[in-house]
C-alpha cells in the first residue's frame, strides 16, 4: 500500500517537473519572439538597417503626411498603403526578402538582416 | 519685414508667370495666413490635375508612376489641410495669387492636352519639374517664415519636406526622358 503511494506520488512529481519544463521551454520561445519597430519618417525607414530573428514580428509606423508603403524587392511581402499613423506587421519567415523599399518612394529603401547566432 | 518678404516672393511668381497679367489693384503684401493656406490647396489641387491628365495621356510607365505618386501625396496633404482647418474652425480664404495660379493651370493643362507620347511626357516632366522649383522657393522663403499659427506652419514645413522629395523626381524623371 505504501510503495503504491510512493510511486503515485513519484509519478505526479515528474509529472509536475515535465509540466514545468514545457511551460518554460513555451516561455523561451515567446520571450525569443520580439517585436521591432521601424518608424518611416521624413521620407526614411528609421532603422534603415534591421537586425531580426525567424519568427521576430516588424511593425512599420508611418508618422509621415505622405503615404508609405514596407515592400520586399521582390514583391513577396507587403505592408500595403500605410496612412499616416497607421501601422502594419511581418512576420520573420525563411526565405524572406530582406531589402525592401516604398512602393511610392521607390528611394526609400532599408534592409533587414537576420540573425542565425542562436 | 513680414510684408516685405511675401511682396517679393510674390512679384518672384509674378515675374516668372509672364503670360499672365497680375491686376494692378490686388496688393500682395495684404496676403495673410488664411489665404497664403488657400495658395498651398490651390497648388496642391493644380498639381493633382496635372497627375490626372498626365495618366489619361501618357503610356510612359515612369510617368504614370510619378502622376499617381503626385496625386497620392497631395491628396494626403490637403487631407491633413482640411482637418487641421476644421480643429482651428477656420476656412482657407481665395485670393487673387490662388486665382492667379487657377488661370494659368487651365492654360498649361489646354497646351499640354495637345500633345501626345514623348513630347507630352516630357512637357509634363518639365512642369513638374519648374512648378515644383518655384511652389517649394514661396514656401521655404516667404510662407513658411511668415505663418504665425505654430499647427499651419508645422503642417506646412512637413508639406516642403514632401515637395522637396517630388522636386527630385521631377528632376530624376526630366533626365531621363531626355
Amino acid at each position: 500500500m505504501t510503495g503504491w503511494i510512493v510511486r503515485r506520488h513519484v509519478r505526479q512529481t515528474a509529472l509536475r517537473l515535465v509540466a514545468m519544463v514545457l511551460a518554460w521551454i513555451m516561455s523561451s520561445a515567446q520571450l525569443s519572439a520580439a517585436e521591432h519597430i521601424v518608424e518611416i519618417e521624413k521620407f526614411k525607414f528609421v532603422p534603415e538597417q534591421l537586425t531580426v530573428r525567424l519568427g521576430d514580428t516588424i511593425k512599420w509606423i508611418n508618422r509621415d503626411i505622405a503615404p508609405h508603403t514596407a515592400t520586399a524587392r521582390d514583391r513577396t511581402w507587403d505592408t500595403k498603403r500605410l496612412k499616416k499613423g497607421e501601422a502594419m506587421s511581418v512576420v520573420v519567415s525563411e526565405g524572406m526578402q530582406m531589402d525592401y523599399f516604398c512602393l511610392y518612394h521607390p528611394h526609400m529603401k532599408a534592409k533587414l538582416v537576420l540573425d542565425t547566432s542562436r | 519685414m513680414m510684408k516685405l518678404n511675401r511682396l517679393v516672393a510674390v512679384a518672384v511668381l509674378a515675374l516668372s508667370l509672364s503670360s499672365v497679367a497680375v491686376h494692378a489693384a490686388d496688393n500682395p503684401a495684404d496676403l495673410n495666413d488664411l489665404q497664403l493656406a488657400h495658395v498651398a490647396y490651390t497648388a496642391d489641387n493644380i498639381d493633382i490635375r496635372y497627375a490626372h491628365l498626365a495618366l489619361a495621356i501618357s503610356k510612359n510607365p515612369a510617368v504614370r508612376e510619378f502622376a499617381n505618386t503626385m496625386i497620392r501625396d497631395h491628396e494626403a496633404v490637403n487631407e491633413q489641410a482640411l482637418a487641421l482647418l476644421k480643429k482651428l474652425k477656420v476656412q482657407p480664404q481665395d485670393n487673387f495669387l490662388s486665382k492667379f495660379l487657377l488661370k494659368r493651370a487651365d492654360k498649361l493643362v489646354d497646351e499640354m492636352s495637345k500633345l501626345r507620347g514623348k513630347k507630352f511626357d516630357q512637357r509634363y516632366a518639365a512642369n513638374e519639374l519648374a512648378y515644383h522649383k518655384e511652389v517649394n522657393g514661396l514656401m521655404r522663403k516667404s510662407f513658411i517664415p511668415n505663418i504665425e499659427n505654430g499647427e499651419v506652419k508645422a503642417l506646412f514645413k512637413a508639406g516642403l519636406k514632401i515637395f522637396e522629395v517630388h522636386e527630385g523626381h521631377a528632376a530624376m524623371m526630366v533626365k531621363k526622358l531626355k
